[in-house]
């Protein structure tokens, strides 16, 4: 018994594969026909901008009935107490409620079921973790809430429950590791470890595959989910061997003594040679292995390693100043791109090396970067007319750009 | 999930025949694999880049050997931006044309970016245009709506609207998600509504002569963004007027409302404007109440969320499209 009716999100993936070969020629209009009368979906339809809307004004809907909640019952019992009960029945309630909703309305991520399932989830963490004494470690709430969540995760299928679990999951290994007295050390190749593990996960039929190769109800029910920890695992495998990360990190979790204050400048770590060689090879490795097998999710995160890492040799060893470095690295971006198109419009695409074409196609990310240049332009205008500013200093955020620090 | 699954799926239904699924196999598995986008994005990231590090570059060492040299290049190839995309220029027509080089557009784009910080710095270091800064802001926008039209390119059409809305005293950094102005100040809030109105007014005038109506959009999102922000922003600081900004706030949210709903279906993106109706009304109304009306218990706080918060679901629901099955579809 799942949030959404399994069979509808199965069959719309079958409709929405057999439509792109339809549009190909690969499919007759008889065929296409069969596809649809004999994989029918009932949700109703969506829009990925009153979409955020419906999440906003239900998130606030579902905020002020708990308050309001709150305030009835206040003072029947011991603060903890009552505030995780009330917490534990509201999100039993909500829970329910949803549900008929998302019976009744025909709801699929339109929104209101989305802040249902992510409220309903967070409303049974809360009250759950009332019940535990104060003053325990964060790994320890953390490795009581991913429970909950990975079961409100496998109910609702939601992208964003997912993400909530990867995070905490996450905090529970990073938080849990500095218990012990070598776990500062050991952190970074735990979390490699951790994260390449993740990743072999999401990529492995072991998890949502059937038998035969064909197509399960798990593999359209949890695409999304799948999608996030693929991405996510490989941002922070990424980010767990760079340099600039494990040494500002590490700097930041040392006890300050009276000799080196807090924010004084991270010391250097332990086999920093190690580091260094990891701050290029993984994300190398994740280029490289994703132009063997033309894996667009590893060619991205690569790239985007790449350029962390090579933004981190700047930041250590800087040759240049800030300005000029940023100049040089525009220019070498802009130039690897103009090389890359030009070679891949030169020639068909089976005589690319690797089978790649500059031509947009079905599964290109138009949506969000439809309007890139809008924001590119407006973005770079107020830059440049911002005239001469002290203290722009490269930071942590540059890396990964995905959020997936959000554990850190 | 792999296409092979599907086609499993398919063969094992009898829709499709053996050799056909294996014809499908062989495509799937040759088809080249599109690096369009990340490309692009790799472009207009270098360009962000390049343009944000020369803009910082030209006043390090303002005084020092190497800096003529600096400008010198800069003018250079803000210039050779320029010529590359005259060069590949589009035909000129009212319907959206491209390019005839896959870079043109991107070489416009730095080209103005270039000019834009060629242009401060003038008046940084020489001061060409002397206290009249209004002129600073004015240029640009002058400069890049013909060119905007010319090369049909709407990154340089907002670069033009934008440098219109920061002469008014407004500036605008999407990816920071920020907005810098003086709200304070009445002439900022009613300039910046006048110019909005103008904005919207030519918009929908070019559109209406099918003169390049694909940059209504750009238009209108820009336009009305700056209006409800300014009104919003009227609302908040004029305590004398306050009752008529939040009515004209009201209407022009139920009008772009009506607008967006009509006709969306040309223009699916225009369901934009929904949005931002009910997120921008839903402020103004929530100050208003919160202003005028007396909530002495926190309950009533909390209700008044609940039931608006349930009333706007109940709106944007009604807004979603209509429930459409497959077989409607056919």
């Amino acid at each position: 018994m799942k949030a959404y009716n399994d069979e509808w999100i199965y069959n719309r993936e079958l409709v929405r594969q057999a439509e792109r070969w339809h549009k190909r020629g690969l499919l007759t209009d008889a065929q296409i026909r069969t596809v649809q009368q004999n994989y029918p979906q009932g949700f109703r339809q969506t829009n990925g901008i009153l979409e955020v809307g419906l999440f906003l004004f239900t998130t606030l809907a579902i905020l002020g009935t708990f308050l309001l909640t709150t305030t009835l019952v206040s003072g029947l019992l011991d603060e903890r107490t009552s505030f995780g009960t009330v917490s534990v029945v509201f999100s039993l309630g909500l829970g329910g409620l949803g549900q008929q909703l998302i019976n009744r309305r025909l709801l699929y991520r339109n929104g209101v079921d989305n802040a249902v399932a992510v409220l309903t989830a967070g409303f049974l963490v809360l009250g759950l973790l009332m019940f535990l004494p104060e003053n325990l470690r964060l790994s320890t709430y953390c490795l009581a809430a991913l429970p909950i969540l990975l079961v409100a995760l496998w109910y609702y299928g939601d992208t964003i429950l997912a993400f909530l679990s990867l995070a905490t999951f996450y905090t529970f290994v990073f938080n849990g590791m500095l218990a012990f007295s070598w776990g500062n050390d050991a952190l970074p190749f735990v979390m490699m470890a951790v994260s390449g593990g993740l990743y072999g996960l999401s990529r492995g039929r072991w998890l949502v595959g059937g038998p035969g190769g064909t197509l399960t109800k798990a593999q359209t029910y949890y695409a999304d989910p799948i999608n996030l920890m693929e991405s996510l695992s490989l941002v922070v495998l990424i980010a767990s061997g760079n340099y600039f990360v494990v040494r500002e990190l590490n700097g930041l979790l040392l006890e300050p003594t009276p000799d080196r204050p807090r924010f004084a400048e991270a010391p250097e770590i332990g086999l920093p040679a190690l580091f260094w060689l990891l701050t290029f090879l993984i994300p190398g490795a994740c280029f490289g292995y994703g132009l063997r097998t033309r894996n667009r999710i590893l060619l991205s995160m690569g790239a985007l390693g790449l350029v962390a890492a090579v933004a981190t040799l700047h930041e250590y060893a800087a040759i240049v100043s800030f300005n000029t470095a940023l100049t040089l690295g525009g220019l070498a971006l802009i130039g690897i791109a103009v090389a890359c198109i030009r070679y891949l419009q030169s020639r068909p695409a089976d005589q690319t090396r690797g089978r790649f074409s500059d031509t947009p196609d079905d599964d290109s990310p138009a949506g969000i970067l439809g309007h890139a240049d809008t924001i590119t332009a407006i973005q770079a205008s107020a830059n440049a007319q911002q005239g001469p500013k002290e203290g722009v200093r490269f930071g942590g955020g540059n890396f990964g750009g995905s959020g997936g620090e959000g554990s850190y | 999930m792999s296409p092979t699954d599907s086609l499993n799926e398919f063969v094992k239904q009898g829709i499709l025949s053996a050799q056909q699924a294996a014809t499908i196999d062989r495509f799937e598995r040759e088809k080249p694999l599109s690096l369009h986008w990340e490309l692009r994005s790799l472009l207009y990231g270098g360009i962000l880049l390049l343009s944000s590090g020369l803009g910082l570059l030209v006043y390090d060492n303002f005084d020092q050997i190497g800096h003529g040299a600096l400008l010198l290049a800069m003018a250079a190839g803000c210039g050779a931006c320029f010529f590359f995309a005259w060069r590949h220029r589009p035909d000129w027509m009212f319907e959206p044309a491209r390019s005839r080089s896959s870079f043109g557009d991107y070489a416009l784009l730095l080209g103005c970016l270039l000019f834009l910080t060629l242009e401060g710095y003038a008046q940084y270091a020489y001061t060409i245009f002397g206290t009249r800064y209004g002129l600073v802001t004015l240029l640009p926008a002058v400069l890049f709506l013909p060119l905007a039209y010319r090369f049909d390119h709407r990154g340089v059409l907002s670069m033009a609207l934008t440098a219109l809305i920061s002469w008014v005293g407004v500036t605008i950094r999407p990816l920071e998600l920020y907005v810098k102005t003086n709200f304070f100040d009445q002439k900022t809030v009613y300039s910046a509504i006048v110019l909005a109105l103008v904005l919207i007014g030519a918009a929908l005038l070019l559109e209406r002569r099918r003169i390049k109506p694909h940059f209504t959009y750009t238009y209108l999102t820009i336009a009305g963004n700056l209006l409800l922000v300014a009104l919003l922003g009227g609302l908040f600081n004029f305590e004398s007027v306050r009752p008529l900004f939040g009515l004209v706030l009201i209407g022009t949210c139920v009008a772009f409302d009506q607008f967006a709903r009509r006709k969306r279906a040309v223009d699916s993106g225009l369901v934009l404007f929904i949005l931002m109706s009910a997120i921008y009304g839903y402020i103004g109304i929530t100050y208003l109440v919160f202003h005028y009306l007396d909530f002495t218990a926190a309950s009533s706080y909390y209700w008044y969320f609940i039931l608006t918060g349930i009333g706007f679901v109940a709106y944007l629901l009604s807004q979603l499209p209509n429930r459409k099955t497959t077989n409607e579809s056919v």
